[in-house]
């Protein structure tokens, strides 16, 4: 063949080496082979995966740090509520001593006054703005104060409310007993009226949901008036139907020691794994009012203590006790979220290594091997370089005599 | 035979050395000049006379010269470069696109990554404002992360789409020269000459027009007639067909025949070929997959935050404002809350219950009504990218690398060898010394004829 000018191979293949080179000096640069889509569109694509799942895995490894000290702050609210609940067991022993005087009961039972209001902080415990024993209600106080009234907003003299007035469907109005420690939610159906209301009530009553004696009327201000006809039996009462308008307390109707529970059975859960998620709060009410009432107990000993014989305040302090085996249960689950939450958060560790390893992987090169690269690409482009300079300069005319 | 007739053969050998030595002249003088063809000079043997029976040779002479070409490769070369240049164009748009895909702090899957975990921030704390901030934040860069690449798309389709205006004008203008070029050509051909440098012209022409868009080339007497697309001429004779434009309903660019007839899906090569290519079809496919991306997401998020309720207790509403058809989605997807508390966090309206986070959530791993999760549906997007550049690079570097292999094969044909010529050089010099030596040597026995017949000077 016949070659005329080498100059245009020289180029394409200087061209070619210093392309190489470029490459691998942005390897060696970067630690990556893949630095654009282009350069591996499946490497790439899978990245975006990986890196999703990276993602994840930190933000589940965040919510461990966040739900962990949640979790830990439960615990110890209810461990303390186990401390005060055996000095209040020691009271009630002491109280149930005959010999002791009225005065000294009295003292007493303020002194059980006292572990109630401590009891009643504790299960309000919030953790950031987050009340952890109100179920998933946690945005406001689970347990407050109860009344033995509450009347309607909505509703006068001049335009009252009548057992005919149709409820607003998909409303919600809830009773908590502080008697009971349960509670009555009447969710309202279309067509659903103020008597609907009144009837569902005296089921509860009659259910044992609601204290006897419960019951809803229409006051002579034209308002839905729901009450206790007990002054020691205490509710709390809420309610979303805007033709009721806010349940509120009639003032003056507050009933001593007595708490309601306004939170809900359900939990708030935050993920903590693709497939793990844990509680972080728990519902009060199975810890401090249903099935053994720690709340109710503490407040039949203060009774005891200020009026009751012997034998009624022995019976309080038993109930006391109960609750304290109540409580020390349901403490069993938070301690082994604990325990998940420490384990899971040792494996997330595991997790981001894996992640990482698989990353680089995908996208990354080892140095050794990017130095080699580069060594490489360096080489040939000098070869390349120094054949130029040899070969572009030859011509039959350094040979030729001038002139 | 006489003196006369052997000056006479001395005479046009000087003069046929001359013309080999201006063949070699122009060769040197143009040994860099692109699409130049070496010329070489056509010496023949001059015609005998007879003579007393006795046949006897007249010397030589310089027929013409002629152009070295190989029509063959310079066809495949044309081809190549139309080829290459598409390739190029689909490039170099690419590679302004991609960096949008590309994994950074701020690209879809980054972004769509950042609200999911700024959601399960929020889980873990549902009262808290600052965590719900978050989630607004991650939700806004989200809806501007679709933005940009729906931006970045149809800023480059309409980049490309003024390129197809340019590409024409530039096709029109280079038609017009072509065709002034044949009537020139076909006068030298039909009177068996060789086009020579006129030739040479047209066929950088040629190459120039390859660069832009597909073109057949068939010789005809008329010199070379050009068409593009399905047989859509360009020049026939001393005639160019002017291409144009018009705005479709699309509100793209055609481009048009002498007859008004769009024949935009027909240009297939060339930097017009590659741009149209480009603009009608890869970008129109990302930038609806994007769409369907941004419009399902946004819908399925929507549709979430329904089953919810916000913080004071009424039914969620939507998250993202998107338009109701899926075209322009990812363009105009934008936040419709600013309040941390319209995030439909609980599932039964009570304040501060997390329950409908994890229906927002589960979006990231639930699949869209095209079938993919939101996060795969992306991956494949960037895929898709990737490999449409890569495929393009890989073409166009395939193609320059069999482009080097033709232009050897060209220029070992048509080339000007520095060396060759100055050993041509040398050649034609000596030649020429040596007529003229011949000449010099008539001339002296002339001067022995003239003297005869005087005395001598002893």
């Amino acid at each position: 063949m016949r070659v005329t000018n080498m100059l245009p191979d020289v180029q394409y293949q200087m061209q070619q080496s210093q392309q190489a080179l470029s490459v691998a000096l942005q390897q060696v640069s970067t630690g990556l082979r893949v630095n654009q889509p282009s350069d591996d569109p499946a490497a790439s694509a899978n990245l975006v995966a990986s890196l999703a799942a990276s993602a994840n895995v930190d933000q589940y490894t965040a919510n461990v740090g966040s739900v962990l000290p949640q979790l830990q702050t439960a615990d110890a609210s209810i461990s303390s509520v186990e401390t005060t609940l055996n000095s209040a067991i020691t009271v009630g022993i002491s109280g149930a001593n005959g010999t002791n005087t009225a005065a000294n009961r009295q003292a007493l039972a303020s002194q059980v006054q006292g572990f109630l209001s401590d009891v009643i902080a504790q299960a309000n415990t919030s953790f950031q703005g987050n009340y952890v024993f109100g179920g998933s209600a946690t945005g406001a106080p689970p347990f407050v104060a109860a009344s033995t009234s509450f009347a309607s907003t909505q509703g006068s003299a001049g335009s009252p409310l009548a057992p005919s007035t149709a409820l607003t469907a998909g409303s919600v109005t809830t009773i908590s007993d502080a008697t009971t420690g349960d509670k009555m939610v009447f969710k309202a159906k279309t067509g659903d009226t103020v008597a609907t209301l009144q009837a569902a009530i005296a089921g509860a009553v009659s259910a044992g949901t609601l204290s006897a004696g419960t019951s809803a009327i229409i006051n002579a201000s034209g308002q839905l008036a729901i009450g206790t006809n007990s002054s020691t039996a205490g509710i709390v009462v809420n309610s979303n139907d805007a033709v009721l308008g806010s349940m509120t307390a009639t003032p003056g109707t507050v009933v001593a020691n007595a708490y309601a529970y306004v939170g809900n059975s359900g939990t708030n859960n935050a993920q903590v794994g693709d497939s793990l998620s844990v509680p972080t709060s728990l519902p009060g009410d199975q810890v401090f009012t249903t099935g053994s009432n720690v709340l109710g107990s503490l407040n039949s000993l203060i009774t005891a203590l200020q009026s009751g014989t012997t034998a009624q305040i022995g019976t309080a302090t038993s109930a006391v006790s109960a609750a304290l085996n109540l409580v020390t249960q349901a403490r069993i689950p938070l301690d082994n979220s604990i325990s998940q939450l420490n384990s899971q958060e040792s494996y997330l560790g595991q997790e981001t290594v894996t992640l990482t390893t698989q990353q680089t992987s995908l996208v990354g090169i080892n140095l050794a091997e990017a130095a080699t690269n580069l060594s490489q690409a360096e080489l040939t482009n000098s070869a390349v370089l120094a054949a130029a300079a040899k070969v572009l300069p030859q011509t039959l005319l350094n040979y030729l005599a001038p002139g | 035979m006489s003196l006369n007739a052997s000056l006479l053969t001395a005479v046009q050998a000087l003069s046929a050395d001359t013309g080999a030595l201006q063949a070699t002249n122009s060769n040197i003088a143009n040994a860099n000049t692109p699409g130049y063809t070496r010329k070489v000079a056509i010496l023949q043997e001059a015609a005998p006379t007879n003579e007393n029976n006795l046949s006897v040779g007249n010397g030589v002479v310089l027929e013409g010269y002629q152009s070295v070409r190989d029509e063959l490769v310079q066809t495949q070369i044309q081809q190549e470069t139309q080829a290459q240049s598409g390739a190029n164009a689909q490039l170099a748009t690419l590679q302004q696109v991609q960096p949008t895909f590309t994994t950074s702090t701020q690209d879809i899957g980054t972004q769509m990554s950042a609200l999911f975990s700024s959601l399960s921030g929020l889980s873990t704390n549902p009262n808290s404002s600052a965590a719900g901030e978050a989630v607004l934040t991650a939700g806004q860069n989200l809806a501007t992360a679709f933005n940009t690449a729906s931006n970045t798309l149809n800023s480059q389709q309409a980049g490309l789409n003024t390129q197809v205006n340019q590409d024409v004008n530039q096709i029109n203008q280079i038609t017009q020269q072509i065709a002034a070029l044949n009537p020139q050509i076909a006068q030298l051909t039909s009177t068996g000459q060789d086009g020579g440098t006129l030739q040479d012209q047209q066929d950088q022409l040629v190459l120039q027009l390859s660069a832009l868009t597909n073109v057949a080339v068939t010789k005809t007497d008329n010199g070379e007639m050009l068409t593009t697309g399905n047989g859509t001429p360009l020049v026939v004779g001393s005639q160019n067909f002017a291409l144009s434009t018009t705005t479709n309903s699309d509100g793209m660019q055609d481009v048009l025949d002498q007859n008004g007839t769009a024949i935009t899906a027909s240009i297939t090569g060339g930097d017009l070929g590659g741009t149209i290519q480009t603009r009608d079809q890869a970008i129109p496919g990302l930038l609806s997959q994007l769409d369907t991306l941004a419009n399902q997401f946004g819908t399925a998020f929507n549709a979430a935050q329904a089953t919810g309720f916000n913080q004071d207790g009424s039914a969620g509403q939507n998250f993202f404002t998107i338009p109701t058809s899926v075209a322009g989605s990812a363009g105009s997807i934008k936040m419709a809350i600013t309040d941390p508390t319209m995030i439909a966090a609980s599932s039964d309206g009570s304040a501060g219950n997390n329950g409908n986070l994890a229906n927002l959530s589960a979006v990231q791993t639930a699949a869209l009504p095209a079938g993919e999760t939101p996060g795969n549906a992306y991956a494949s997007l960037v895929y898709q990218v990737g490999s449409l550049t890569s495929n393009a690079n890989a073409e166009s570097t395939a193609i320059g690398s069999s482009l080097v292999q033709l232009n050897n094969q060209l220029s070992s044909v048509s080339g000007v060898s520095i060396d060759e010529e100055s050993s041509n050089l040398i050649t034609f010099q000596t030649a020429y010394e040596a007529a003229a030596r011949v000449v010099s040597t008539i001339q002296e026995l002339f001067s022995i004829t003239m003297s005869m017949g005087t005395t001598a000077a002893e």
